[in-house]
C-alpha cells in the first residue's frame, strides 16, 4: 500500500482539490474556456495532478471503447422467439 | 421498403404488424448494448440474460403504444434498465456520499507509486472486473453515460435525476472505478 503525498498546491489559480473535482467536466469537455486554461495550466506545472488526470482520462477513454459490435447470442435470440411465440 | 436496408421507422412499422423478422432486426440492433445495460446493472451474466429476455418481450408487447418519442435505443435502454433493476430490487442500502477528496485519495490520487491503471484499463477484462466491483448505480450510470454514449441530458432525464446531480454522481462512480482498477484486491 503506498501513502498519500498529496500536498493540495495551488498552481495556475486553482488548488489540486480543485482540479480533482474538475476531472470529469474537463474529459466531458464540459468546461468554459478559461477553467479549461485553468486545469491544464495546473496540470503542466503539477506532476501529481497530470499523473492522476492522465489516468483518470485514460479510464474513461476505456471505458467508451468498451462498447463494441457485440452481436445476440443465438440462445438468447432462441429464447426470445420462444417467449415471444408463447400464448 | 426499398431494396436497401430498411430503416428503423420501418423496422418499427413492421414489427407493429406483427413481422417476427423485422422485431428480430430490431433485437439484432439493439440487443447488444441492452444485455451490456443488463449486464452493467445487474452484474450478473445469469440476471443479465433473464433482464434482456424480460425487457424484448415487455418490449415486444408494448410497441403497439411506442409513440416516436426519443430515439427508439432509449426506450428499449430505459425498459432494459427497468428489467434489470426489478430483478435486483431486494438489493439496497448506500452509504453516505464521501467527498471527492477521499475518493481521489483512494483512487490513487497523490500516491508516491502509483499502480499503472493506464495499462489495466485497457485490458477488457480487468475492466469490466473493476465495474463489477462498484455498487449497481456506479455501474449504470458509467455504461449508460460512457460506454453506451448517451448524452448527460438523455442519462439524468433515465434516471430521474437533475442533470447537475447525475454529473455530481457520474464523477464519484469514475473516481470508485479508478479506485478498483488501482487497487483490484481491495475494499468495494
Amino acid at each position: 500500500m503506498t501513502t498519500p503525498t498529496a500536498t493540495d498546491r495551488e498552481i495556475a489559480g486553482l488548488r489540486c482539490s480543485e482540479v480533482l473535482a474538475l476531472l470529469s467536466s474537463w474529459v466531458d469537455g464540459e468546461l468554459t474556456g478559461a477553467q479549461r486554461g485553468a486545469v491544464e495550466g495546473h496540470v503542466r506545472g503539477c506532476d501529481v495532478c497530470e499523473r492522476f488526470g492522465g489516468r483518470f482520462a485514460a479510464m474513461v477513454q476505456a471505458i467508451r471503447a468498451l462498447a463494441s459490435d457485440d452481436d445476440v447470442a443465438p440462445a438468447s435470440l432462441e429464447q426470445l422467439r420462444q417467449r415471444l411465440r408463447a400464448p | 421498403m426499398s431494396g436497401l436496408a430498411p430503416s428503423e421507422d420501418d423496422l418499427i412499422a413492421a414489427a407493429r404488424g406483427g413481422d417476427a423478422a423485422a422485431f428480430e432486426a430490431i433485437v439484432r440492433l439493439h440487443g447488444p448494448a441492452m444485455r451490456r445495460v443488463a449486464r452493467a446493472i445487474t452484474g450478473d451474466d445469469a440476471l443479465a440474460d433473464d433482464a434482456w429476455q424480460d425487457a424484448f418481450v415487455a418490449a415486444h408487447r408494448a410497441l403497439a403504444g411506442y409513440r416516436g418519442q426519443g430515439s427508439l435505443r432509449a426506450w428499449l435502454l430505459a425498459i432494459v434498465r427497468n428489467a434489470a433493476r426489478k430483478l435486483l430490487r431486494e438489493r439496497s442500502g448506500h452509504d453516505d456520499e464521501p467527498e471527492v477528496f477521499t475518493l481521489g485519495l483512494a483512487a490513487g490520487w497523490g500516491e508516491a507509486s502509483p499502480e499503472d491503471v493506464a495499462v489495466a484499463s485497457r485490458d477488457r477484462a480487468q475492466l469490466w472486473a473493476a465495474l463489477d466491483r462498484l455498487e449497481p448505480d456506479d455501474r449504470e450510470l458509467l455504461v449508460l453515460r460512457d460506454l453506451e454514449g448517451q448524452s448527460g441530458d438523455e442519462v439524468a432525464a433515465a434516471l430521474g435525476i437533475a442533470l447537475s446531480a447525475m454529473k455530481s454522481r457520474l464523477h464519484r462512480a469514475r473516481l470508485r472505478l479508478l479506485a478498483a482498477l488501482t487497487h483490484p484486491g481491495g475494499p468495494r
